[in-house]
């Protein structure tokens, strides 16, 4: 602090260079050292620089607003200030294809990435026990060095003993980091990202050979139903499907698209639907399956117009006699009647399309519910059509698959695991036992920006640069009807002592005593995107998959959940939130503070009950349940919802992070924490609404759920509570 | 003609997903409030997606609002504020001078909308947060009143670059942050005054109501009521 | 308060205070804790590790009130007097000014690029050229500048293509050699010109 009593003066002494600073009682920030920019600046002129969005994996392409500004940084060694670029605002960019000029909720919040008070800023080596978080700064060059030697005596020892842990984004950096570890000897990396749709492309495999998300051309469509596939929010590539809805809606002519929604609590997609329906949960696949045997019935569609997808789904060759709408009206619980009309809607106003999405395959018969949308669409011939489901051209890029989380944590047993933005610790279920085996992993180095409940463990931390210091590329999979590759240089200088991945490992690759066989290519990711850049589009190879035999068909069957109904009786539904997604998001103080778009909840979690329940339960707003599975239990605060029924429960994921920066540590409850194991038993992927759970009032409300409005219906009803 | 911004929000459109409200935050160099003073109530959201429950489950249906400032033509915070810092200006803006409000407050009580926000602490950021901030926006200290601005510094910069390049303004020239992130493209905002353009053609709408429109504030937002959809006559 | 009352308010007031002393959440606290704990130490730059548009003492926000600032004192005797001599405009070194809202302070790479062939025998270009090589920056003490508090968003470009000459608010700089205030740059000499210019006047021309 500056005494405001004297002046200080500090003229500039000789050829040493210090500063002179200002006189009086200035800004106390001016004194400190300025150094020269490093670039060339119009003042208050602001340019706008194309990046690519990474906080989901739609991969919309940006763009920055960039303008300069004093920014305090290290030169050298010492503290001081320089003139810079910087990024204040990240807009869609209207050249992309699937953003084209718009941006999600998340999106715009990434900008506070880069200036996150709690980003790590240079490499660190563990001082203290692991998990303590205690860390000590190091160079680059003993980072480097200490890198080399682990990954040098892991590769001395076999083949498997590097593993690299990442989320699912499919792009050069992805081929490149696939590349290295080949090259390494080293197996294919494992990525893991707990709202993955990895049934949802299996059963597109199978039903019409692509391993690939769907996307959907809503701005053509007349008739749209989405089985629990949040669209317009959390799911698939949602910013440009939500440009598409727009269009759908002011389509110009005066022809109405109609848009139903199919699940068991109203989610923020369902919100815009012209017809909801509730159904049971994981039932789903029966209502798709009641629709096309009314179609069938009826005459409206002949069953071979559904083609291989239709042979994927047992019964479907004589009509699906096992679906009748009073049978399906038996299982999801919508009545027949309700079957019959939206079945024959279905069929007469096309363009007409299906989705099924998020909690619907997130069950044990998730495969099966996918199998049976799938050959709904191909009955209706929304398959390639305008107005129906296409699939986006990819570059066949000669990468492995990745390895899944669960065989990777059977199989695996790494001398070195290298850490990429993934946390399991938080999102994976507990029962999958990922804390025990990092805890035996001798060597954990994380490239990450920020200390999680995962990186924590590191034993070394190569810190990546933000998205818009970085080179960076996505080739999305779904969102638009052409491909598309983006490929955008840095927005503007590292403001710390951070490295870029890519150029880590090559730098790496390039120290090993045993040199990478053959040589990488390039010697910088900057290098390698120029090159890539001219490769061709080549599409999935679709002809050899469709002319091998379809497997035996699928039968849908009821969902089978953990826990006996008698003794948990809710249906427990985590969601991603509209903020922080699967979490990862929770770092970002504007997202922290976005109110939930149903409840209005900021900065907290909470349990979504039926007002009805809650009353049996002797439970109000606010007050603090228990919520308790075969796996564990949680406390959290209740909303008493409309929007789900009196068997189900409904959390967002998100909050519940032990570690992860000041706004997100020690804050709510985490609801994977409390998911049994269940896996849908072909993909091996987790079943993560298939938990049942009980729920019971520990305490009155504690002032931790904290919401943003007031009134919850319009025309306040008096007798009816809240509102 | 001198120009006259208003606004029009397509509840057809709006999907709930609240891009707008933090477009807002990072153009506006809105503080965050924090976990404890935000419930306090003092989360400043200049735009707020509202959303009403109407029925109970199953039959349920969920309505979204964008709610911002209005702009209101018989403004009631202008009536009350005693310095002239909320007034209107001769292009339609209900404008809010920061450095003469003297914190009394009174505007926020008067408002029909609850759309302005006070700041009771001086706001902070941790650092480097503050490099985000967007040098063409105040930031505003502890005791003035603040709200949406149709951000006015849009509107100005539209105006400067038009004269610069010798040229009228045309429909679409200026996007406030919201109209220009949402995805679905709910939020139009133009000139009033200007009969071609979206938003005035738009505020003809038969589906156009004003939200409270019987207090008599004259808002100049018009809100296009959601349709539903009618199975068509078939022969 | 009347006295029967006193008694029940004294106990609702130490009721209302033991239910939030012992209702507080465990969840927050420790976030808001964190996060004060944090504000509390300095930043790794050594400076306050919060920004916020706070006067850091009641001296200060008097000063900033009543927009008493003292004289910037300048790093380097740098004199426009020798430049416009040697007929140098100003835009040669504040850039920005036809473009955008703000003329900018140009940084010592500027300087350089004349000084590193012009008068290096001078002692002053000496320690300039000294400075570059070490990284170091000259830092220019804004001499025109409106207090935060009056929220003055000033754009030059407006003004400039209206044909205001730079003097006009700056002064004669062929006068100056460190730039001092030479125009007492209060609203009213805005106003005025507003009106004789028939420029708005209306608060959110600059207040906004």
């Amino acid at each position: 602090m500056m005494p405001m009593d004297r002046r200080r003066f500090l003229k500039v002494t000789a050829i040493t260079g210090t500063t002179a600073a200002l006189a009086g009682c200035g800004n106390p920030e001016n004194q400190i050292v300025r150094f020269i920019p490093e670039e060339e600046l119009v003042p208050g002129i602001a340019v706008w620089k194309p990046s690519v969005c990474p906080l989901c994996a739609a991969g919309c392409g940006v763009i920055a607003r960039v303008m300069d500004g004093d920014a305090e940084v290290f030169r050298k060694g010492k503290p001081g200030v320089t003139r810079m670029a910087l990024v204040r605002k990240l807009e869609g960019d209207p050249a992309h294809p699937l953003s084209k000029g718009r941006l999600c909720v998340r999106g715009q919040a990434g900008v506070q990435v880069t200036y996150h008070p709690d980003r790590l800023v240079a490499p660190q080596r563990r001082t203290g026990d692991r998990g303590t978080g205690q860390f000590t700064e190091i160079s680059w060059d003993e980072a480097l060095s200490l890198l080399v030697e682990r990954l040098d005596a892991a590769v001395a020892a076999g083949p498997a003993q590097v593993a690299f842990l990442s989320r699912p984004r499919p792009g050069r950096r992805h081929e490149l980091v696939t590349e290295f570890l080949r090259r390494l000897g080293a197996p294919a990396p494992i990525t893991f990202e707990i709202f993955d749709d990895a049934v949802l492309r299996r059963a597109n495999e199978l039903s019409f050979g692509r391993h690939q998300l769907p996307t959907l051309d809503l701005a053509h469509t007349r008739y749209l139903v989405s089985f629990g596939a949040d669209l317009l929010g959390t799911w698939n590539s949602p910013l440009a499907h939500s440009v598409a809805y727009g269009a759908m809606r002011h389509r110009p002519g005066g022809v109405r698209a109609k848009f139903v929604q199919v699940e068991p609590r109203v989610s923020q997609t369902g919100a815009s639907a012209d017809e909801w329906l509730a159904v049971r949960p994981g039932t789903e696949g029966a209502l798709a399956l009641g629709l096309a045997h009314v179609i069938l019935k009826a005459g409206l569609r002949p069953a071979a117009a559904a083609g291989r997808a239709g042979l994927l789904v047992d019964g479907w060759q004589s009509g699906l006699p096992a679906f009748t709408p009073e049978a399906a009206e038996r299982e999801t619980g919508v009545p027949a009647a309700r079957i019959e009309r939206l079945a024959r809607e279905f069929a007469t106003y096309g363009p007409a399309v299906a989705v099924i999405g998020g909690a619907s395959l997130a069950q044990t018969n998730g495969l099966a519910q996918a199998l049976a949308v799938n050959a709904l669409n191909a009955l209706v011939g929304s398959i390639g059509t305008e107005g129906g489901v296409s699939f986006m051209p990819q570059v066949a890029l000669p990468v492995a698959q990745p390895r899944v989380l669960p065989e990777a944590l059977a199989s695996a047993a790494p001398q070195v695991l290298l850490l990429d933005d993934a946390n399991p610790m938080f999102s994976a279920p507990p029962a999958w036992k990922v804390a025990e085996w990092l805890r035996q992993v001798p060597f954990i180095a994380s490239f990450g920006s920020f200390i999680d409940e995962t990186s924590v463990l590191a034993d070394l931390i190569l810190p990546d640069h933000s998205f818009l210091e970085s080179w960076v590329d996505s080739a999305p999979e779904s969102g638009a009807a052409s491909f598309v590759a983006t490929v955008a240089p840095p927005t503007m200088r590292p403001l710390y002592d951070t490295r870029a991945l890519p150029d880590v490992l090559l730098d790496a690759g390039r120290r090993l005593k045993q040199p990478l066989t053959p040589a990488m290519p390039w010697q910088t990711f900057e290098e390698m995107l120029q090159t890539a850049a001219t490769a061709e589009a080549a599409p999935n190879a679709t002809a050899a998959a469709r002319a091998a035999a379809p497997p035996a068909p699928t039968a849908w069957r009821a969902p089978v959940l953990d826990g006996s109904v008698g003794e948990y009786p809710f249906h427990f539904l985590p969601l991603a939130s509209q903020a922080l997604l699967d979490g990862s998001l929770a770092h970002l103080p504007w997202l922290q503070e976005l109110p939930d778009p149903l409840t209005t909840a900021m900065w907290s979690t909470w349990v979504e009950i039926n007002a009805r329940t809650a009353e049996q339960l002797g439970i109000a707003d606010g007050d603090i349940v228990e919520v308790t599975s075969t796996a564990g239990s949680l406390r959290a605060p209740v909303v008493i919802s409309p929007g789900i029924g009196p068997d189900a429960v409904a959390m967002p994921v998100g909050q519940g992070h032990d570690t992860f920066t000041r706004y997100a540590s020690g804050r709510g409850a985490n609801p994977l924490a409390i998911l049994a194991p269940v896996a849908e038993p072909e993909t091996g992927q987790l079943a993560w609404a298939a938990t049942r759970v009980k729920v019971a009032k520990v305490a009155e409300a504690d002032g931790s759920l904290i919401l943003f409005a007031g009134a919850t219906r319009e025309r306040p009803d008096h007798t009816k509570g809240r509102g | 003609m001198a120009h006259r911004w208003g606004m029009v929000v397509d509840l057809d459109a709006c999907t709930g997903c609240e891009a707008c409200v933090t477009a807002c935050h990072a153009e506006n160099n809105i503080p965050t409030a924090g976990a404890t003073e935000a419930a306090r109530g003092r989360a400043m959201h200049w735009l707020r997606v509202e959303r009403y429950w109407e029925g109970d489950f199953p039959d349920v249906k969920v309505k979204f609002k964008p709610v911002m400032c209005q702009h209101c033509d018989n403004a009631p915070c202008e009536a009350v504020c005693p310095t002239y810092a909320s007034h209107q200006t001769d292009e339609g803006l209900n404008a809010q001078v920061y450095n003469r409000c003297i914190g009394t407050r009174y505007c926020a009580n008067a408002c029909s909308y609850n759309v302005r926000f006070f700041n009771f602490f001086n706001p902070q950021w941790e650092k480097p947060l503050q490099l985000q901030l967007n040098p063409d926006v105040s930031v505003r200290e502890v005791g003035v009143m603040e709200k949406c601005t149709f951000c006015v510094q849009r509107i100005k910069a539209g105006k400067t670059t038009a004269k610069a390049d010798d040229r009228e303004l045309k429909d679409g020239d200026i996007q406030p942050a919201c109209a220009q992130s949402c995805p679905t493209g709910a939020i139009i905002f133009g000139d009033l005054n200007d009969h071609e353009s979206r938003a005035a053609r738009l505020t003809h709408s038969p589906r156009g109501t004003k939200l409270l429109e019987d207090e008599g504030t004259e808002p100049k937002v018009t809100y296009l009521q959601r349709q539903s959809w009618n199975e068509p006559d078939t022969q | 308060m009347r006295k029967n009352r006193s008694g029940s308010v004294g106990f609702a007031v130490a009721a209302c205070l033991a239910v939030t002393a012992t209702g507080c959440a465990d969840w927050g606290v420790r976030s808001e804790q964190v996060q004060a704990a944090r504000v509390a130490q300095p930043s790794r730059w050594g400076t306050s590790s919060v920004f916020s548009p706070a006067n850091r003492s009641l001296g200060e926000g008097v000063r900033s009130h009543f927009g008493i600032r003292d004289e910037p004192q300048q790093p380097f005797p740098f004199s426009h007097q020798i430049h416009l001599a040697k007929e140098l405009v100003c835009t040669d070194c504040h850039e920005g000014v036809e473009r955008g809202p703000r003329a900018g302070l140009p940084s010592i790479n500027t300087c350089m690029v004349c000084h590193s062939q012009i008068a290096t025998d001078r002692p002053l270009i000496q320690q300039l050229t000294a400075m570059q090589e070490q990284g170091l920056d000259l830092a220019w003490q804004r001499v025109y500048n409106f207090t935060r508090e009056a929220h003055v968003r000033f754009e030059h470009a407006p003004h400039i293509k209206a044909g205001t000459q730079c003097s006009t608010c700056h002064g004669n700089q062929a006068e100056q050699t460190v730039a001092v205030r030479a125009v007492d740059m209060d609203m009213a000499f805005c106003v005025n010109c507003h009106k004789q210019k028939q420029a708005s006047n209306d608060c959110l021309t600059c207040h906004y």
